[in-house]
């Protein structure tokens, strides 16, 4: 029982101290249905196929002789909708939400990014990626752990015109907080915008490259206000993800469903629990609940089977005492409530052992769940290693500590229990000796 | 007459068509040393155990003080009635003298384990720690411990040498002719059974008096 309880307290406040969220994205199978209905509506607009709806066009080419349909999109069709997140960030639980933008390749003005002279620069745009954030204290890799500020800030949701860049960026380019980057458009030298140095970031580990190229590597990521990506680029914003922080842990499920219930267009997102590796040791602590669950009844029946093979033992062991109280007249209840005290007391101390043995039990169970947790998010950070695009990355969490409490409650419930499964056994197993008349017990004794 | 059985018939629950007992009747007096004989499998221990409420009869009725013991159950006969001394001593092992003596009644177990000649640097050992005359003694005690005026004894002497034998039927003689007690004994002791004020025979589940000290003080009728 404390086996069970610890892992639902351990999961309860590990998610109240990553902090928990949601994570809105669009969903990639929908991206084709809503591109094949835009498809459609441009067909019914326009009589000879060609034209724009919501972000998608559709032109006619001719390639080598050939007639060919192109399909493009822009930002308006493949961001996530502002209005649908301000939707979601009203509902009542959430405390804070912040947009994400797509890593997006600029080309830098006034300093030089780092390069490896090694890489294939083949397709690369020789620029730089901004990352553009609301918040940036809410950004994935911050969530995670990995990023950290160095020197400086983050950018808040007032910011304007602002960056965080590279501690290796910020080293070739002797760049301090304070300093002004300027960026300008892949396509076009002009307008060039500049943005205030606020921050200089460090990582535990290299984020890992949107696409080949420097422009991606993760020196040159550059972390800047929501809207700063969309200024260089001279076009609509792109928003890739969304995250929307709870207030309470406690509310998560409620919260949950209460954004569920927004008018949106859902088919279009997919919502993510962003529980970092919540849900990985929450799977193995609700394992764990099932386990010891599973471990009550199996606990409790093997018990049951246990203490009745034991009590049929003693109970014969004792068929002499037993005789011998008979033949003084003592009826058979009294003798069956004299052994059942015995038993009684056997079982308090048995309980008291229990009670002061199980937290270390639980304890080693839940620190045991833990280190498998460790070991499969370390699994699945070596399985993530060679992926290209990386467009979330866990919180990186580690349990350092479980801790595991007797309640009163338990108390009880185990005290009965055991007297349950005692008075059970000892009268099941006494059944088999009283069901004889004394005289029978006695030729038995003989 | 403090005891009797009436017409009492006896047989196994496996073995219905086994008659043990055929009807067998019989009345015990206070103050009287009764001895049952007979050969092994005659009836005489489920006797003694239906006289001692261990058992109810098939058919008739054990009446004490005139009253058929089934009307207070079982338990109280034995409890209240009777005192039981076995073959074999039938003590709790892990017990000592005194707390087996104890065991009997509310009587001082000091004085009655002085009676039957068990000293006081005896009392407090494991009843296992003392010699087989030893034990039956303490058993007697122990029977005399009760307020019962019915001691029912189950081949008392069985396990004991000629000497200690002796003195166990001494101390039951005693109970009976010093403490007016029922003194009722199963044996195969030609020795005991000669000191008995009334010897009955068991033969072939029947219940018959061999010698009869004073004829008024039991009868045999089957």
């Amino acid at each position: 029982m404390a086996s069970r309880s610890a892992n639902i307290a351990t999961k309860d406040s590990t998610r109240q101290a990553i902090g928990a969220g949601f994570l809105l994205e669009y969903n990639p199978e929908n991206r084709s249905q809503r591109l094949e209905e835009a498809c459609e509506k441009i067909l019914e607009l326009n009589p000879d196929g060609q034209g724009s709806y919501g972000g998608v066009h559709q032109e006619k080419i001719t390639v080598n002789g050939s007639e060919n349909w192109r399909t493009t999109t822009d930002n308006s069709f493949e961001s996530l909708k502002l209005d649908d997140i301000e939707k979601i960030a009203s509902v009542g639980g959430i405390a804070d939400y912040n947009i994400t933008t797509v890593p997006t390749a600029v080309k830098q003005a006034n300093f030089e990014r780092i390069e490896d002279a090694d890489a294939d620069q083949t397709y690369d745009f020789q620029g730089v990626a901004l990352i553009g954030n609301r918040d940036m204290s809410m950004d994935a890799n911050v969530l995670s752990g990995n990023v950290a500020i160095l020197e400086g800030r983050m950018i808040t949701k007032d910011d304007t015109n602002v960056c965080v860049i590279s501690e290796e960026l910020a080293e070739k380019n002797q760049l301090e907080v304070g300093d002004y980057l300027q960026f300008h458009s892949v396509e076009a030298e002009e307008p060039v915008q500049e943005a205030t140095i606020v921050g200089i970031y460090l990582v535990k580990e290299q984020m890992e490259p949107y696409m080949s190229g420097d422009t991606y590597r993760s020196e040159n990521i550059i972390f800047t206000d929501l809207h700063f990506p969309e200024k260089v680029e001279q076009d609509d914003p792109l928003y890739e993800t969304a995250y929307f922080k709870v207030a309470n842990v406690d509310d998560y499920d409620a919260v949950k469903e209460a954004i569920k219930k927004v008018d949106v267009n859902w088919q279009w997102y997919d919502l993510i629990d962003n529980n970092g590796n919540l849900d990985t040791m929450a799977s193995n602590f609700n394992d764990l609940e099932k386990i010891s669950n599973t471990l009550l009844l199996v606990v409790t029946g093997a018990s049951f089977v246990i203490l009745f093979l034991i009590f049929i033992f003693w109970i014969k062991n004792r068929t002499n005492e037993i005789g011998i109280l008979l033949s003084l007249g003592i009826a058979k209840g009294e003798i069956l409530l004299q052994i059942l005290s015995e038993a009684v007391l056997i079982g308090v101390l048995a309980l008291a052992l229990s009670f002061l043995i199980a937290p270390a039990v639980s304890n080693a169970g839940a620190d045991y769940l833990v280190g498998q947790q460790a070991g499969q998010a370390e699994l699945q950070d070596e399985m993530d290693a060679g992926k290209v695009a990386t467009d979330y990355q866990a919180p990186d969490l580690t349990v350092t500590n479980v801790e595991t409490e007797i309640t009163s409650y338990m108390l009880l419930i185990d005290s009965l229990s055991v007297g349950v499964l005692i008075g059970l056994s000892t009268c099941a197993a006494s059944v088999l000796i009283f069901r004889k008349n004394p005289k029978d017990i006695l030729s038995e004794m003989s | 007459m403090i005891l009797e059985a009436k017409n009492v018939l006896y047989s196994y629950k496996s073995k219905r068509d086994k008659i043990v007992l055929k009807n067998v009747s019989a009345t015990f007096e206070e103050a009287t040393f009764y001895a049952i004989v007979g050969s092994s499998g005659s009836g005489k221990t489920t006797f003694l155990s239906l006289l001692a409420g261990l058992d109810h009869p098939v058919s008739g009725n054990i009446l004490y003080g005139g009253e058929d013991i089934r009307k207070k159950g079982l338990n109280y006969h034995r409890r209240h009635n009777v005192s039981l001394v076995f073959q074999n001593y039938n003590l709790i092992d892990y017990l000592t003298t005194e707390e087996n003596v104890k065991l009997g009644g509310r009587k001082n177990a000091g004085e009655l384990l002085r009676e039957v000649s068990i000293f006081r640097e005896d009392w407090k050992r494991n009843v296992l720690q003392l010699s087989g005359g030893q034990q039956q003694r303490v058993a007697i005690a122990r029977a005399l411990a009760s307020e019962a005026k019915v001691l029912l004894a189950d081949e008392p002497t069985g396990n004991l040498d000629e000497d200690t034998a002796q003195d166990i039927t001494e101390i039951l003689k005693e109970s009976a002719h010093k403490m007016n007690k029922c003194v009722v004994v199963v044996t195969h002791s030609g020795e005991l059974a000669k000191q008995a004020d009334v010897v009955f025979r068991m033969k072939n589940g029947e219940l018959q008096v061999l010698e009869r000290i004073d004829d008024s003080s039991a009868q045999p009728r089957s």
